[in-house]
């Protein structure tokens, strides 16, 4: 993550204000879509109310209100066991709202403290997509690709925190950059959840010193302590992260804007730490992070390419070639799998690479207002 | 003391008899308390209860210095403080520095740039950092004030050592970029052999007003800044927030303690983010100024508003965040300033943002608690980096024919 940490809920609001009529496949959101169908329910001591409910596909905006119980305070819409949308701590008097664009099916409502904790949601009719077929295209795309990286940062999580865990430092240093690369491709997303990217990429001083865990904090005892002691629930805690990040993943809604703007994010992230060598202040794996960043977001603008080569071809062509570019600037650096050392790099060098950047960067930022109202 | 005017000097060197008779023209100058001309004749007094260029309304150009002593003499430490204020008492008043200026063979004690230009409200301010006071040889240590400690690492903090600290610092503000780099300029030439400077800034634009006569400047995000700041007329929030009181040492009463952030702006990052996202990280409309869900500059800001059921001024925006609502009532007097320096050489970006400066009775519970939430939280931290920093503490004024420091050294 750059300096800094969070989380930028303001980001999926002004992505989502820009484009309200994008409301996404099957997600949830905060912000109401236009013309969604809007359902009332109450948290009593009974649980939710009401308990049995019936509501056409298509968006559906819940509104929660907390009418008097202390035993409740959430309110949770499940398919099966995976959470869509929640809304949580609403103590006596408060109220909350967030939405869901449901398919027909049967969900799950869940008010855990009430005297019958579980309710039915029956959605049934027809939903008809609000956006056309490449809009959803573009979305199904970065879906999948979210899914597929998410998977594999779980993957190779795994077998470093199993490193850590069992004091293999050499091992662990080894496995490092690999579970790195996945994290860094979708990293403007993971931020959209909380507390989650902190706790996952968080470098010493964003945070206070008692919070700081996850991946930067184990380079930091690998690469400057050159031990794994004390590591354990450290690891731990980043493989159940990840593991949090991939079943959130499942659930996020998307916008094509948004999915443009996350491009954007990305190279905003090589610019601000990795052609920096702030990101991997320890390991210097900062290219492998500056190649993942690039990669993220060439997926990200490879999805809504065919919407943007409509209005304005010449600007993706011109990006298509930047991506070339700033992959061609990367090439002399290659080593192996992997990337020479951020510390081997004259400013020279870092130079070129960061004004390579700047320049695709720049082009990028010109692609949501353009794909907006597709 | 000298007492020639650099009009004057310019006008009899000029034009031979006629300089008489603008002497007094130039005369009219010395001791004035125009501060508020804007067209350069205004002249700040440096002399009186609290040193200059702290509620003095903030001037256009600025170029800080800090110092490092290279002797442990505390005798030599007086006597440099009581020449730099004799001098700058002079360049303030518009007046060349020194007695020696048209001696044939000797260098002039002057070094002249400002000959002809008028004294566009300089003010000359200086401060004394936690490292002076340990200096063992000074024997300072039990003067130490208990709220000058270094700023503790902060979040995002890329801090670079070369750019921050020091043991003595000095503030000259000027209308006129020339006038402020004449005063650091010949303070270093007279400090030599004294101290050496450590690092330096110069601010092209100030991006806070103090005071109400003036307007609010943008800052180089394209942004008004400081519309909340304290305002020097507030002599109630003055009191409360900037002077310090009985808490302090004896030494620092009517002082004050100055805090510089030397924060790079990513502003290639800034340039192509889009607009909603540029306010929503301020929390400001960018061109008019207004808070988000206000109409106007000065609408208090409405931390309770909700849109579409998210709050209207985002949980993470800066005015949030920096606002004295949510920093249990603390607040600071800004007085910073926009930089660039060239090209970043390992970046080839633009190296430019905001030199910081705020005032305040207690750094540890006001510039660093409020940091501490904005650095934590703060949206504006994916443009931004603190690449300096510094405190130091701002003794009073010094009575005229006295010298600034005199209640810490005299």
């Amino acid at each position: 993550m750059i300096n800094r940490f969070p989380v930028r809920p303001a980001l999926l609001a002004a992505g989502v204000s820009l484009v309200a009529l994008l409301a996404a496949g099957c997600g949830s959101s905060n912000n109401a879509p236009e013309g969604a169908k809007k359902m009332s329910f109450e948290l009593t001591d009974a649980g939710c109310v009401p308990n049995t409910a019936k509501a056409p596909a298509g968006p559906i905006n819940f509104e929660v209100e907390n009418a008097g119980t202390t035993s409740v305070n959430e309110f949770e819409v499940l398919d099966g066991d995976t959470i869509l949308g929640e809304v949580e701590n609403l103590a006596d008097g408060l109220s909350g709202s967030f939405s869901l664009t449901l398919e027909p099916g049967k969900y799950t409502l869940y008010c855990p403290g009430g005297s019958e904790e579980r309710g039915t949601l029956n959605v049934t009719g027809k939903f008809e997509a609000a956006n056309g077929p490449e809009v959803e295209a573009a979305i199904t795309q970065y879906r999948d690709y979210l899914e597929k990286n998410t998977a594999e940062l779980v993957a190779e999580t795994e077998p470093f925190v199993t490193a850590v865990i069992s004091g293999e430092v050499d091992e662990a240093k080894t496995l490092y950059a690999a579970a790195r690369i996945p994290y860094e491709r979708i990293e403007p997303v993971a931020e959209s959840f909380g507390e989650l990217d902190p706790r996952i990429d968080a470098r010493e001083n964003d945070v206070p010193a008692k919070d700081f865990g996850g991946f930067h904090r184990i380079e930091q005892a690998l690469w400057v302590e050159n031990t794994t002691e004390g590591m354990t629930p450290v690891a731990k805690q980043l493989l159940a992260d990840v593991e949090e990040l991939q079943r959130k993943v499942r659930t996020v809604s998307l916008q094509a804007v948004q999915i443009a703007n996350g491009a954007n994010e990305l190279l905003g992230e090589v610019s601000a730490s990795k052609i920096t060598g702030e990101e991997e202040r320890y390991s210097h794996i900062d290219l492998v992070d500056f190649e993942a960043n690039v990669e993220g977001a060439e997926a990200a603008f490879e999805a809504v390419e065919p919407l943007l080569s409509k209005k304005d071809p010449k600007l993706a062509k011109e990006i298509e070639a930047s991506f070339e570019d700033v992959y061609a600037s990367l090439k002399p650096y290659r080593r192996g799998s992997g990337f020479v050392s951020y510390t081997e790099l004259t400013k020279a060098d870092t130079r070129k690479l960061a004004q390579e950047i700047d320049a695709l960067a720049e082009e990028l930022s010109r692609v949501p207002a353009q794909i907006v109202g597709e | 003391m000298s007492e020639i005017t650099r009009r004057r000097l310019l006008a009899s060197a000029g034009v031979g008899a006629a300089g008489i008779g603008l002497a007094g023209a130039g005369g009219y100058l010395i001791g004035s308390e125009t501060a508020q001309a804007d067209d350069g004749t205004g002249s700040v007094p440096f002399y009186g209860e609290h040193q200059a260029g702290i509620d003095t309304p903030a001037q256009d150009r600025l170029h800080f210095a800090a110092f490092d002593l290279v002797t442990e003499d505390r005798a030599a430490l007086r006597e440099l403080m009581s020449e730099w204020s004799r001098a700058a008492a002079e360049m303030t008043a518009g007046k060349m520095i020194g007695d020696a200026n048209d001696v044939q063979l000797a260098p002039p004690d002057d070094t002249g740039e400002t000959v002809g230009l008028l004294p566009s409200r300089l003010t000359v301010t200086f401060g004394f950092g936690p490292s002076l006071f340990e200096r063992r040889g000074l024997g300072l240590e039990r003067m130490r004030p208990p709220a000058l400690r270094d700023i503790p690492a902060l979040p995002a903090d890329e801090l670079n050592e070369a750019e921050g600290g020091g043991d003595i610092c000095v503030q000259a503000c000027s209308d006129d970029p020339q006038v402020a780099f004449h005063a650091i300029r010949n303070l270093a030439r007279i400090g030599r052999g004294t101290v050496v400077m450590r690092w330096s800034q110069l601010g092209f634009g100030r991006t806070a007003s103090t005071s109400r006569s003036q307007e609010t400047p943008r800052n180089l995000m394209g942004f008004k800044d400081g519309t909340a700041n304290i305002k020097a007329e507030d002599t109630e929030a003055m009191a409360r927030f900037v002077w310090v009181g009985d808490e302090g040492p004896t030494w620092m009463r009517g002082g004050s303690y100055l805090v510089t952030r030397r924060i790079r702006m990513l502003l290639e990052i800034w340039d192509r983010s889009a607009l909603a996202d540029q306010e929503e990280t301020i929390g400001r409309d960018k061109y008019a100024g207004a808070p988000l869900g206000g109409s106007d500059e000065f609408d208090p800001l409405d931390l309770e508003a909700q849109r579409n059921g998210k709050p209207t001024i985002p949980i993470d925006a800066h005015v949030r965040l920096a606002s004295a609502s949510v920093n249990d009532g603390e607040r600071i007097l800004r007085r910073g300033y926009s930089f660039t320096d060239g090209v970043d050489e390992s970046l080839g970006e633009l190296e430019a943002g905001l030199f910081f400066i705020c005032f305040q009775r207690d750094p540890q519970s006001q510039f660093v608690a409020i940091q501490r939430r904005l650095g934590a939280n703060d949206a504006l931290n994916e443009y931004i980096k603190h690449v300096g920093s510094a405190v130091f503490a701002v003794p009073p004024g010094a009575r005229s024919g006295g010298y600034v420091g005199e209640t810490l050294l005299g």
